[in-house]
């Protein structure tokens, strides 16, 4: 890894944005800051999944909620837990383990669903159709509320996960006055990148990840070679999900509840604003994007208490989300590739 | 199912007037406007803060607001506003972005910024809370054989008039004329000395001043939200797409039976008691469409994989 200028930027950038941080919050920063971590790492690994899609393929992924969405619910309805208004709690269910394969496999599974009849339509199109299907899988998992709980959602499931908690864990934690199932929580989803992000380096540097980039440059002349470049669409498309469904899993776990409001499209879109800022393409930027992102935007609401006074929680809210949009925005005009990406590996116009 | 129909007509045109909108800015400029919905939802807004009196509203610029003017003047107001705002994307963020030859998935994603963005300003200052326009209670009659209230079915006549005058003014016009030369292709309008900025720009104005009337009209027939826009931005991407992608004809009628198709599918047997899903059935014949009939029920064939 040779250093360069944009690296030196990026580290300069992350070090700047968690010493904010550290200046917001003088009493207790270790508290937010795990708080913090914690949600980088989860988001970290959703982008990590998107930039297999767009980065890596150029599809363009708007559904990416619904298929941390598969994963979550898959995998928590697996394990024992309580769904619905009254839910009662059902003991007998899979270990962890074996229930997140089987969620990660289903999300993989529903974006092959997702992805046989709406791979070979033209960006824009596409953009369209994962949005559309993410909120159809949205509105039929709040419908059917007797397996999935609907609105109430599932909740009391958490111990499947946190029962793996080692003690000397628990204790080690609790000395820095940290939440540990929430630190552990986090550790796992830092220990899923790292092992993804090894994947996918070893991936890239195959015959398959070459094949799926000379996919994005340029789908025909893939053909005339003799591959099948929908299928290699298609199984990009299938890791992608599957990394995502691993992300929404984490999420679900971090929140220790999960309801359907949890997968709205601005999921999607942060996720997006997190890639875009790390890097299109770039094997670590997510990492580096979530942390900024993060960091910059659990400040905002500060900011924002200042600049409007009375204004409720809902609006404080909203200054954060405007902030994502002006975000995107942003980058999209003026710097495309983000952080950490090489411009030349961008796809940025409909073929 | 004909108590629906009444509904689903009402749903239909709102989702018809911003269809067309969608279309016609898509045909001319090739951006999918994911911001759309957020140019609905001003027209609302701006409705409610011109023609709300001080006491039921909670606009967080009350100090400014010129307390409860004529409503139907309000409308005319806000409608204007909404195109002044279009004419201003488009001047100073789309014109550039063209000029600069910016790919279109970039200027999507950037509408899908802008659409964020726009609609937490709405929530910052408009607030998260489910408003009302300042209009009385009516109750329903029956028209033929749909009930409705008489406010709601003006919004039908009134909506049904524009789409004829947008008809019109496409297939008659000088700038019409223009409108489909640019469409057909950029280069050739211009060499026969159409001026295609100004063409964009009226594209602009014109279809964000329908956004901002189809927002009244949904306002007026439900509330007011900061995220109505986007609510049924999904619903006119399918409009939109049932009728042909870029057809302002077919926008027209796909969105009319995409609104008919949500309400009166609440009155299917398979749905009962699913009601909050009737969404999904027009998301489905959206993808449906996508991918058997691209071209939608109007359109031109035209390479999309």
């Amino acid at each position: 890894m040779k250093i360069s200028g944009k690296w030196i930027f990026t580290l300069l950038l992350t070090i700047f944005s968690v010493s904010l941080v550290f200046y917001f919050n003088p009493g207790g920063p270790l508290r937010i800051l795990g708080n913090l971590l914690t949600f980088a790492g989860i988001y970290a690994l959703a982008a990590i999944g998107l930039n297999v899609h767009f980065g890596m393929t150029g599809l363009l992924n708007f559904g990416h909620a619904s298929f941390m969405g598969v994963g979550a619910y898959v995998t928590l309805l697996l394990v024992p837990h309580a769904a619905g208004r009254e839910g009662e709690i059902s003991e007998n269910g899979l270990p962890f383990l074996s229930a997140l394969l089987i969620g990660i496999v289903a999300a993989a599974l529903f974006g092959l669903l997702l992805g046989l009849p709406a791979i070979r339509l033209r960006g824009d199109y596409l953009a369209i159709v994962t949005i559309a299907a993410a909120e159809i899988f949205r509105l039929l998992v709040r419908d059917l509320e007797s397996i999935t709980g609907g609105v109430y959602g599932i909740i009391n499931f958490s111990s499947a996960l946190q029962k793996y908690r080692p003690l000397f864990f628990d204790e080690f934690i609790t000395e820095l006055e940290l939440a540990p199932a929430q630190i552990w929580v986090g550790l796992l989803s830092w220990v899923s990148i790292f092992f993804t992000l090894i994947l996918i380096k070893r991936l890239n540097q195959s015959p398959w990840g070459r094949a799926l980039r000379a996919v994005r440059e340029d789908e025909d002349a893939v053909r005339a070679l003799g591959k099948n470049a929908v299928w290699l669409k298609l199984q990009s498309f299938m890791l992608g999900a599957g990394i995502a469904g691993l992300a929404g899993v984490f999420l679900a776990f971090n929140y220790g509840s999960v309801q359907t409001t949890l997968f709205v499209p601005l999921l999607t879109f942060y996720v997006w604003a997190i890639m875009i800022l790390g890097g299109v393409g770039s094997l670590t930027g997510p990492i580096f994007g979530s942390i900024i992102f993060w960091a910059i935007i659990s400040e905002t609401d500060k900011l924002a208490a200042l600049i409007f006074e009375n204004a409720d929680g809902q609006q404080l809210a909203g200054v954060r989300f405007a902030l994502v949009g002006l975000l995107i925005m942003i980058l999209m005009i003026f710097r495309p590739s983000g952080l950490l990406g090489k411009k030349e590996e961008l796809l940025l116009n409909v073929k | 199912m004909i108590e629906q129909l009444g509904n689903g007509l009402l749903l239909g045109i709102i989702i018809s007037v911003a269809s067309v909108a969608l279309s016609l800015l898509y045909s001319v400029t090739r951006i999918v406007n994911f911001a759309h919905g957020e140019i609905i939802a001003l027209g609302a807004i701006v409705t409610l803060f011109f023609s709300s009196p001080v006491d039921s509203r909670i606009i967080y610029l009350d100090r400014f607001s010129p307390l409860g003017m004529d409503f139907i003047l309000s409308a005319i107001i806000a409608v204007l506003i909404c195109g002044a705002f279009g004419g201003l994307l488009e001047i100073l963020l789309f014109r550039p972005l063209r000029k600069a030859e910016v790919g279109n998935i970039a200027v999507l994603v950037v509408t899908i910024g802008l659409s964020i963005f726009l609609r937490h300003l709405y929530l910052i200052f408009a607030t998260g809370r489910v408003q009302n326009f300042p209009l009385e209670l009516e109750r329903r009659q029956t028209y033929w054989f749909i009930d409705m209230t008489p406010r709601n079915f003006k919004v039908l006549i009134v909506g049904l008039i524009v789409m004829i005058i947008v008809g019109i003014l496409l297939t008659f016009t000088r700038i019409g004329k223009a409108m489909r030369a640019v469409r057909d292709s950029n280069e050739l309008a211009s060499i026969s000395g159409v001026n295609s900025d100004n063409i964009i720009l009226f594209t602009w104005i014109s279809s964000s001043m329908l956004a901002g009337l189809a927002g009244i009209f949904q306002a007026t027939i439900n509330d007011v939200r900061y995220n109505m826009g986007f609510l049924i931005l999904l619903l006119i991407f399918a409009g939109t797409v049932l009728g042909g992608i870029g057809t302002s004809f077919g926008a027209m009628v796909g969105g009319l039976l995409i609104g008919i198709f949500v309400q009166v599918s609440v009155a299917l047997p398979f749905m009962e008691g699913h009601t909050e899903a009737k969404n999904g059935v027009a998301l489905a014949i959206m993808i449906l469409i996508l991918l058997f009939r691209p071209q939608g029920i109007f359109g031109q064939k035209e390479r999309i994989s």
